[in-house]
């Protein structure tokens, strides 16, 4: 073989190996927006078990560990717990008692009943690999029922979406994604924008006009409009706004009321889009 | 034998990157795939340079979940070329050289990877040239400090076999 003859392969290997990525990204790239990737969903099917496996045993061995530095502080947080206990069952036959009153109501008014969703619990498998975009890995998939779009939260509020979905695992855009999108409201206001995700685990909330009261602190809830999330569903809360005399839109900081970047576990609402058409229709 | 354990060294790199970042919010700004590929194309073996960037970046791509498969593929496949052909014609094995290949590296990668973004309209995360900066010299830093650390456990997995020696393959 001569002298040159191995760089001049080399060379070719280069060109062969760049090529076949510019076609993976080609296919990639021209395949619809949030479209599933064959070869992510399958190499991830098989990388989660193991994943999952590895995190367990860490879990475990910093579990002991963590086990002995909270004894202490248990004690003080079981009177503590205990006193919420009491509370928020206080709360809850409150709520109860209210919900059926408003159920009988909304039926001698002939008010349709809305339909309550299934859901699934999950756990988080991977979270934000990379900076460059706002992503969850999550346990559950299409042997689940999981399906692509359908929306991802916890007990304190949204999280994001399912955008990418394998057998036994999802992808889940965040809403602090920066291509994210939720159709919101304020709760006190009532005025309605669009939630975009931002950097540093913050949203902003979009359309807001200029002449409308918002307070800091106020409550974001989904529309139901964007045809992703039910009606109702906490979004965050409004961390600050600012007014510029001459911009005719508010430009408000939405702070995520469920902790986006360190939540363990999370809900698939078990909804599709043609779910919430028909619930739009029942109203 | 080698082939396996370079093959196990990626897998592990990126489960740990799934790991580690799931735990450390800052290990967002660390590429461990990008480390081993640095390490491995320090060992002038363009071809070895470049499958092992492919694989690794590869890898990453699909761990990630973001919209561009591939892209990282292509950058960490030119990296490796690169890095392996300059470690032929230039003694890059001294730890203080390596580490500031790592920081080339690293700074190399995150311009390839947002060229590529935007060619391919896949914008990521920020378009503030002030905010890709900060990311950039970010990323170079946790990539250094992942390299100076990985460098010394995968010197013990991987001792010198002589530079000369895999020179003098690669040019026969």
């Amino acid at each position: 073989m001569s002298s040159n003859a191995t760089p001049q392969k080399a060379h070719w290997i280069l060109g062969a190996l760049l090529l076949s990525q510019v076609l993976l990204m080609t296919w990639n790239a021209r395949s619809a927006n949030g479209e599933q990737s064959i070869l992510r969903t399958w190499v991830m099917a098989v990388v989660t078990p193991v994943t999952k496996g590895a995190s367990w045993s860490v879990d475990k061995v910093t579990g002991f560990f963590d086990g002995f530095a909270e004894l202490r502080r248990a004690r003080e947080q079981n009177a503590q717990l205990r006193e919420q206990v009491e509370r928020l069952t206080l709360e809850r036959d409150e709520a109860a008692e209210r919900a059926a009153v408003n159920q009988r109501l909304a039926s001698e008014l002939g008010l349709p009943v809305l339909p309550q969703f299934k859901s699934i619990a999950a756990n988080v498998v991977s979270r934000n690999v990379a900076i460059w975009f706002r992503r969850l890995t999550i346990d559950r998939g299409s042997l689940d029922g999981v399906k692509k779009d359908m929306p991802v939260l916890t007990s304190l509020g949204i999280v994001g979406r399912v955008i990418d979905v394998g057998p036994n695992v999802s992808f889940v855009q965040l809403i602090t994604d920066r291509y994210a999108g939720v159709g919101a409201m304020l709760q006190q206001s009532r005025e309605m924008g669009e939630i975009r995700g931002q950097e540093n685990s913050r949203c902003e909330m979009k359309n807001v006009s200029a002449s409308v009261d918002v307070q800091v602190g106020e409550t974001a809830v989904t529309t139901g409009l964007d045809g992703i999330y039910p009606k109702g569903l906490t979004v965050g809360a409004v961390e600050s706004v600012e007014n510029d005399a001459n911009a005719p839109w508010h430009k408000i900081v939405i702070r995520p009321s469920a902790a986006v970047d360190k939540v363990e576990h999370v809900f698939v609402l078990l909804i599709e889009p043609r779910d919430l058409k028909t619930q739009e229709g029942a109203k | 034998m080698q082939t396996f354990k370079i093959a196990a060294s990626i897998v592990i790199a990126l489960l740990l990157q799934i790991l580690f970042a799931k735990r450390f919010a800052f290990f967002q700004y660390v590429e461990l795939p990008l480390v081993i590929t640095v390490f491995f194309s320090l060992q002038r073996s363009p071809v070895q340079g470049m499958i092992v960037g492919m694989t690794a970046g590869l890898g990453l791509d699909i761990i990630a979940g973001g919209d561009t498969l591939g892209v990282r593929g292509f950058s960490l496949t030119l990296l490796g070329y690169v890095i392996a052909s300059g470690s032929i014609r230039f003694s890059l094995e001294k730890k203080l050289v390596r580490v500031g290949v790592t920081v080339v590296a690293s700074i190399a990668n995150t311009m390839l990877y947002v060229a590529l973004c935007k060619l391919l309209e896949k914008s990521p995360f920020t378009s503030s040239p002030d905010e890709l900066l900060k990311i950039a010299l970010y990323k170079a830093l946790g990539d250094t400090v992942a390299c100076i650390v990985l460098f010394v456990l995968l010197d013990r997995v991987f001792p010198h076999t002589g530079g000369m020696t895999i020179k003098r393959r690669f040019y026969e």
